[in-house]
């Protein structure tokens, strides 16, 4: 009988939980001209670039924020890559888009994908994983932000650079 | 007399000191001798292995069947996020977030099996600076799976 009220009670308080955290605030986060370097020499195959981002909530809410809001979710909802030296997109055949941070707990995601990159073109519009769940990623406030290229020849002569515009949707209780 | 000797002193002080500035010191992480490219046993295929903020990830960088039965590029066909299934399998970062215990111990990481698009917990021993004990599990350590790795040169400009 006690086995069987626990079980009731911590259901109860389960659904009391989910009830009383609500839906929560979405905010656009939009960032442009993230710029990458890929370090030359480069070989055919993938390729990476790194950079960092500070989410400050503070920043992005201005007078809206206070300071027990958290990020409980966030979701990319667009990613577009765009050529930023004389090269452009030559030799590139798909780009990937990740997150990832430096604590342990909190584990890398691919959140966006061009492949293949279609020839000539002048920006890459990435399809966004809607599925991937960036929000313990955002909360960590420093963010590294991957751009991987995937290079269809060896490119010897220095290096490659490209500019990233993205949109994140953050959910804030 | 005595002033000349204060003065080669300090000269020799200075000279030292001087010098002691331009001795190199080692500034290199020592978890980041597990930067390089490095081949599993079976030989099917080649992983770099870099550096982001404090972790350590593997990409793909060479697959000994790099396209599928139609001819073109293999995808990771078995991800779970069906978003992710065109993600090319060259490139495909298979070992994520792995953090340098000290010891020749690399842990706290993932390792992601393409073949059927299961993530298992990971460590990785370095035996010597060119092979890794690579080992995948759920759950417990014990019981799980160990392949050895073995680093290759970076390859030289073609000529």
């Amino acid at each position: 009988m006690i086995k069987y009220l626990r079980t009731v009670v911590i259901a109860v308080l389960a659904v009391a939980a989910v009830s009383c955290s609500g839906p929560g605030e979405v905010h656009e986060y939009a960032v442009s001209d993230l710029e990458f370097t890929l370090e030359g020499p480069l070989f055919a195959g993938p390729n990476s670039g790194q950079t960092e981002i500070i989410v400050d909530l503070k920043e992005i809410l201005g007078e809206a924020y206070s300071e027990d809001m958290r990020i409980s979710d966030a979701r990319m909802t667009s990613a577009e890559v765009f050529p930023n030296d004389s090269l452009g997109f030559t030799d590139v055949s798909a780009f990937i888009v990740s997150f990832a941070s430096d604590n342990e707990d909190v584990s890398m995601q691919e959140a966006a994908v061009k492949n293949p990159l279609e020839e000539g073109t002048a920006s890459a519009r990435l399809d966004v994983a809607a599925e991937a769940e960036l929000g313990e990623l955002m909360e960590e406030g420093k963010v590294y932000v991957v751009l991987d290229a995937d290079l269809l020849e060896d490119y010897w002569d220095g290096n490659r650079n490209f500019k990233l515009n993205f949109t994140i949707d953050l959910t804030i209780k | 007399m005595i002033r000349k000797l204060t003065f080669l002193a300090v000269s020799a002080v200075i000279a030292f000191g001087a010098l002691s500035f331009d001795l190199p010191q080692s500034t290199e992480d020592p978890g980041d001798r597990l930067i390089g490219i490095w081949e599993p046993s079976n030989g099917r295929s080649r992983i770099k292995i870099d550096r982001i903020g404090n972790k350590y990830y593997g990409r793909v960088v060479w697959l000994i069947e790099p396209n599928d039965a139609d001819g073109n590029p293999r995808t990771d066909i078995n991800n779970p996020n069906p978003d992710l299934r065109n993600v090319p399998l060259r490139g495909f970062r298979m070992c994520k977030d792995f953090v340098y215990q000290g010891e020749d111990q690399w842990s706290e990481g993932t390792l992601y099996d393409p073949n059927n698009g299961s993530t298992y917990q990971g460590t990785i021993t370095m035996r010597d600076i060119n092979t890794l004990d690579m080992r995948g599990y759920i759950g417990v350590e014990a019981i799980g799976r160990t392949d050895v790795w073995k680093r290759l040169k970076m390859p030289s400009k073609k000529k």
